[in-house]
């Protein structure tokens, strides 16, 4: 039961209420935004996230909806990620919006330390790589259908 | 004495908007990526009222706005309080620039799309081509494009280009027609030998890129609905009108499109002779798409390419009858070959050798012609081209009354009697399309070219009789090649010869 990095294994539900109300407060640069997908769930399991495309990309200026699942596990293993909003990047799966954890470096090198707010925050870095950042973009508004 | 106490009520209301909600004022952040601002507002507000409040403080209109709390966006309509919305906490706001706000009303609404067309205003802003540009060169991504791709810049140069895009995006029936002209012509790409590929390469090269910075900022393009198009087509009337690429070397068939000329090359010349046999059809280029379609235009790959090129009509002329027009059809007619191969794959031709002699002989002319500029200039000049169409009238007239006149025109005459058909029936059937559709113009202009050019001199024998001698004299024996440099190059001695000393290997 000892964590696998450094510091204390914080309690799951602790951690996410802490970070139910930094996303309330607006920690961070007012570029991404988290929250419960539902206010009354106990669980604290469903959450939504939103990144804002970082200028001078492809996603300028979008809004990029995702829904986020911290697991039982939560946060010794990552959460799962998957863009509502449409979005052409590498590590998205095309038809179905899935962050795939092998290929974004955070998931796959998680650590307990994380949070929603880094995944958001590292999804948004992302967009702005050499890679990434001139992919010709599907019309603004669409979502995957699932 | 006692008033005081009576002006109390009215001292209690905080803020005008929020006098019926009285309750508690709280103070949220509203945090975009640029600034932060508190904002004081209502408790049990809606959210629309809140968006009042924020335009003001940061100067934006209320349906640019986007808010954002806790992952979620902001309904109009929702309080916030059902947000969970409390003092002290944050909302993060994204204001929607001018450009995207127009792009999605524009792309929800075709018909808004058509109304905005034809307002004079927008009509007055599109008619000029300094201003067009400008918006264009302004988007930073188009930059990037542009500095990977010279010839965009070219093209958006050339005041010519702009302005007949300009013409083209103005009426949206000329659009239509073209568009549908546009499917049936690129049919021909594939018999074109290495044409295809061509394509598939300038379309990887600059289409993509050039359909992600244009749909980046303007998203799907309401041209589409305009145009009857259900994809994702290319052309945004008040920003770009570009999404540059799509060269089609074979251009679609386009009043003012310069580039047309080249797939009249092909296309038109045998759509016009397909159209001679069934004179009822009014749309020579349809013919040809039927004919021609079948067997060239049988791969999916293609298929999809073509509907992506069909999408943006204009961009395509416009890019080609810049540099890649230029090529294609130096290419031409250093390679007439490849053009007598499309006309003897056309099964209409097939069953005309004499035709197809004609046209081949013709060929060269018609390239040359196309590449001089001053053919392109007339051809993109839509008031040109009418008045060439009132000459093709004319001389469809002369035919018909005169018809000794016309044998003295062979072979020109001929080709006066191939697009003199399809026209008159293309003229009547649509007189209200202002600037006619392109196949009819190609035909009055290369009629008037063989009007102009055989009228005085029979053949380009004839008319090269001394730059052939003087070539012979020079030592270049071969008769058939200095005749057919000499036709390329419209008679040139100097570039003549310079042909034939590169084509000696050959």
């Amino acid at each position: 039961m000892m964590a696998a990095s450094s510091g204390v294994k914080v309690p799951r539900n602790f951690r996410l209420l802490e970070e139910l109300e930094e996303g309330q407060k607006g920690v961070g640069d007012g570029t991404v935004s988290w929250g419960l997908e539902d206010d009354e769930d106990m669980t604290l399991t469903r959450w939504t996230g939103m990144i804002i495309g970082p200028a001078r990309t492809n996603y300028e200026n979008r809004i990029y909806s995702l829904k986020v699942e911290c697991g039982p596990k939560y946060p010794e293993v990552p959460p799962t990620v998957r863009f509502v909003t449409k979005i052409s990047m590498n590590g998205i799966n095309n038809s179905n919006g899935m962050v795939d954890a092998r290929s974004i470096p955070i998931l796959a090198k998680w650590q307990n330390s994380y949070s929603i707010k880094v995944v958001l925050q590292e999804l948004r870095r992302l967009m702005m790589s050499k890679e990434n950042m001139k992919l010709p973009q599907p019309p603004e508004g669409q979502t995957y259908s699932n | 004495m006692a008033e005081n106490s009576g002006t109390d009520p009215a001292v209690e209301t905080n803020t005008e908007e929020n006098a019926a909600a009285s309750a508690t004022i709280i103070k949220v952040t509203v945090k975009t990526p640029k600034d932060k601002e508190e904002i004081a507002i209502a408790e049990d507000s809606s959210v629309s009222q809140f968006k009042e409040e924020i335009s003001k403080r940061f100067k934006a209109k209320q349906d640019q706005l986007v808010l954002i709390f806790a992952g979620k966006i902001l309904k109009d309509g929702d309080t916030l309080g059902q947000h969970g919305i409390k003092d002290g906490l944050t909302v993060h706001l994204v204001i929607k620039t001018l450009q995207q706000q127009m792009q999605r009303q524009l792309m929800s609404n075709p018909e808004m799309l058509s109304q905005i067309m034809e307002n004079p205003l927008v009509q007055s802003m599109m008619s000029n081509p300094d201003l067009m540009r400008q918006m264009i060169v302004a988007n930073p991504q188009m930059q990037q494009l542009m500095e990977r791709n010279p010839e965009i810049s070219h093209m958006l140069n050339n005041p010519e280009l702009m302005r007949q895009t300009m013409e083209l995006a103005r009426n949206p029936a000329m659009m239509q027609e073209m568009m549908r002209n546009q499917d049936r012509a690129l049919s021909n790409l594939e018999s074109i030998p290495g044409g295809y590929n061509a394509l598939r390469r300038m379309y990887t090269d600059i289409q993509e890129p050039m359909f992600s910075a244009a749909r980046e900022q303007f998203g799907n393009n309401p041209f589409s609905a305009l145009g009857g198009n259900t994809d994702n087509s290319g052309v945004q009337p008040s920003r770009t009108e570009n999404r540059e690429p799509l060269p089609n070397p074979w251009g679609p068939p386009d009043a003012s499109a310069a580039t047309t000329t080249t797939t009249s090359g092909t296309a038109t010349t045998t759509s016009s002779t397909t159209s001679s046999t069934t004179p009822s059809v009014s749309n020579p280029l349809g013919i040809s798409s039927s004919s021609l379609g079948n067997g060239m235009f049988n791969s999916p790959g293609m298929q999809s390419l073509m509907q992506q090129i069909s999408e943006n009509p204009q961009l395509m002329q416009n890019m080609l009858s810049a540099p890649y027009m230029r090529t294609m059809m130096q290419s031409l007619s250093q390679n007439p070959d490849i053009a007598s191969q499309v006309f003897t794959n056309n099964p209409l031709f097939a069953g005309n050798p004499q035709l197809q002699e004609q046209m081949r002989q013709q060929l060269p002319v018609f390239l040359q012609q196309m590449q001089n500029p001053e053919s392109l200039s007339v051809m993109t000049n839509p008031r040109a081209m009418r008045a060439l169409m009132q000459i093709q009238e004319g001389l469809q007239t002369l035919q018909t009354e005169a018809p000794g006149l016309m044998p003295s025109l062979i072979p020109g005459g001929m080709a006066a009697g191939i697009p003199g058909a399809p026209l008159p029936t293309g003229v009547n059937v649509t007189p209200e399309n202002p600037p006619p559709s392109g196949p009819q113009q190609l035909m009055q202009q290369m009629l008037q070219m063989f009007a102009g050019g055989n009228a005085l001199t029979q053949t380009p024998e004839v008319r090269f009789q001394q730059q052939l001698e003087q070539l012979s004299a020079m030592g270049f024996i071969n008769r058939e090649a200095n005749l057919q440099a000499l036709i390329a190059t419209g008679g040139d001695i100097n570039a003549a010869i310079e042909r034939l000393l590169g084509s000696q290997p050959s």
